[in-house]
């Protein structure tokens, strides 16, 4: 028998202890607010949100096989227009989600369609200059008030957050499952990663597919960085156009797993939760990232499919280890 | 005619690869390119599927000129090729390599999966449909090109030796796949370097040298040609012509 991969595995196999897992997870994620503590709330939506994101960076560079390190400009860009539109236009707020989500995916074409035609690290580089660009311009403009930030009208309601969040990121899921997962657009995306010319060759248009992903890889990062503007409610350019926040979505999704539904989501759940208790314990302070460093060295050269690779290998898939012993060992 | 390439030329710095070229195809029938290694065959099918653009020169398939035409465009009008180097898409299997190219004229996941299913039977490979691409033959990945090709149900394939590294057993089936393809109406070129293949099957042979064309007509005129002898085959062909 053929090893599976992470990829193929759910395709040809969808048992119903999956499913029953999936719907026990949705309904603690339900009742979660309930037991919890404000604090802990809030570190609850935080590993939600982080998990969207995560997400939403594996569509382009996990599925699509195309590393943005300009990510984090997506968020940033859809905190400063939910801002924007709240506070300039007096806009309600759903409508400035989905302005920011929609900005976020035009950005992303505007910027995709001259670069996502180079290979390898120029798209890299690029969008990490995008990313840069940005920040400046935020930093520079009156609208966004400048280095100073912006002050959005507070509301504070902690399980509202959390529910929105918890939808937003849920949505990425499932339309990373329906659209990448099982439909021919994941197809055409997953030959893209694995061999470009040849995708080309049997009628795939790779620049088009290419722009789509990376619209859509943007647009939840847009909408998610609306929410957290107004959950925040004070955004400047360093705490929604930060570096670190393009990092932590390619850290979480290469712990977890690129290229899988449920690795980014795995990724941040570690990530954020480790950040988290380490904060908790040590206070504020850069220590955290010497532990996530360190974390995705030994991910990078021993488990280069990420935790969902560890998890999938037959070894400890239930049921599985019993009959790799059996094969192994001569009776 | 089918396709028909015109003073086509393209050369790479100082290197002149494929060099005022001048091809026909007849509908239906099998061409074959035969060459020293770098005498441009494998350039010529880069340029006529658009993987590389021409300097100069024009390529009209089936009446159209997509000289200037990106390679999906091409594909979609029907040019099928094969890599030398098989190219597959390694993290998936074998069957969803092939509905790949089967989502080029279905958007739904059932119909690109039989159609795959049905090609696959067509090469062999139906029994390694669930295989990853990894674990996989060379002899399996180069029918795996030819099932990706054929699935974009093209009008033209071109076939880049699709023979080499295999063994005479297999080389003999994959002749009889070629026969079976060609008498259900495809138009093929071959790049081979086996030169009993190009025998058995061709109705015409172009040779190709530095890039131009020294030689057309057909495969016993071609292996008595004195300067395709001299620039390709080496005497002990004449001897056994």
């Amino acid at each position: 028998m053929p090893l599976k991969n992470a990829h193929t595995q759910p395709h040809t196999s969808a048992p119903s202890w999956r499913w029953a897992l999936l719907g026990l997870a949705l309904l603690i994620a339900f009742l979660l607010p309930w037991p919890l503590s404000p604090l802990w709330i809030r570190i609850a939506t935080e590993v939600i949100m982080w998990a969207g994101l995560a997400q939403s960076w594996n569509i382009i560079g996990g599925y699509t096989g195309y590393l943005s390190f300009g990510h984090g400009a997506f968020f940033g860009v859809g905190a400063y227009m939910t801002g924007i539109v709240m506070l300039h236009l007096g806009w309600p707020f759903a409508l400035g989600l989905l302005i920011s989500g929609i900005a976020a995916a035009l950005m992303a074409v505007i910027i995709g369609y001259p670069t996502l035609r180079l290979r390898g690290a120029y798209f890299a580089i690029a969008t990490w200059a995008f990313g840069e660009m940005i920040r400046q311009i935020a930093t520079i403009l009156e609208i966004t008030g400048g280095a100073f930030g912006m002050q959005l009208p507070s509301y504070l309601n902690l399980p509202f957050f959390y529910y929105l969040f918890l939808l937003v990121t849920g949505l990425t899921y499932l339309t990373t499952y329906l659209l990448l997962e099982r439909s021919p657009f994941g197809y055409k995306l997953l030959a893209i990663r694995e061999h470009e010319e040849a995708a080309e060759m049997v009628g795939v248009d790779t620049v088009t597919i290419k722009i789509k992903a990376f619209a859509l890889s943007a647009f939840f990062p847009g909408v998610l960085g609306g929410i957290y503007a107004y959950w925040v409610t004070y955004i400047h350019p360093d705490s929604v156009l930060g570096a670190q926040l393009t990092d932590f979505m390619v850290v979480m999704a290469f712990l977890g797993g690129i290229g899988s539904l449920w690795g980014p989501f795995l990724g941040a759940v570690v990530v954020q939760l480790v950040n988290r208790v380490l904060w908790l314990v040590w206070g504020e302070g850069t220590f955290y990232l010497i532990i996530i460093g360190a974390a995705i060295c030994t991910v990078v050269l021993f488990i280069p499919s990420g935790i969902i690779g560890l998890l999938q290998s037959r070894i400890f898939l239930p049921g599985t280890a019993w009959k790799e012993i059996r094969k192994k060992v001569k009776w | 005619m089918l396709l028909q390439s015109h003073d086509l030329t393209k050369s790479f710095g100082g290197l002149v690869a494929v060099n005022q070229l001048s091809l026909k195809v007849e509908k239906g029938t099998i061409l074959g390119i035969i060459g020293p290694n770098g005498s441009g065959k494998t350039t010529f099918f880069n340029l006529i599927t658009g993987m590389l653009p021409s300097d100069s020169g024009k390529v009209i398939f089936n009446g159209q000129e997509i000289t200037k035409l990106r390679p999906h465009r091409i594909a979609r009008l029907g040019v099928g090729r094969t890599f030398q180097i098989p190219a597959p898409f390694s993290k998936m299997t074998v069957l969803e390599n092939v509905m790949v190219s089967a989502f080029l004229h279905t958007s739904s996941m059932k119909t690109a999966k039989k159609k795959a299913e049905e090609v696959l039977k067509k090469v062999g490979l139906d029994e390694k449909a669930d295989f990853q691409v990894l674990n996989v033959t060379l002899e399996d990945r180069k029918r795996l090109e030819l099932a990706r090709a054929l699935a974009i149900e093209p009008i033209l394939l071109l076939l880049d030796e699709v023979m080499s590294g295999l063994t005479p057993v297999e080389v003999k089936s994959a002749i009889n796949l070629i026969k079976q393809m060609h008498h259900q109406g495809l138009t093929i070129i071959v790049v081979e370097h086996v030169m009993d293949v190009i025998l058995s099957l061709c109705d015409r042979v172009a040779v190709l040298d530095y890039g131009r064309k020294i030689a057309e007509d057909t495969p016993q005129k071609i292996v008595n040609h004195p300067e395709v002898i001299r620039a390709y085959l080496g005497e002990r062909y004449r001897a056994r012509g």
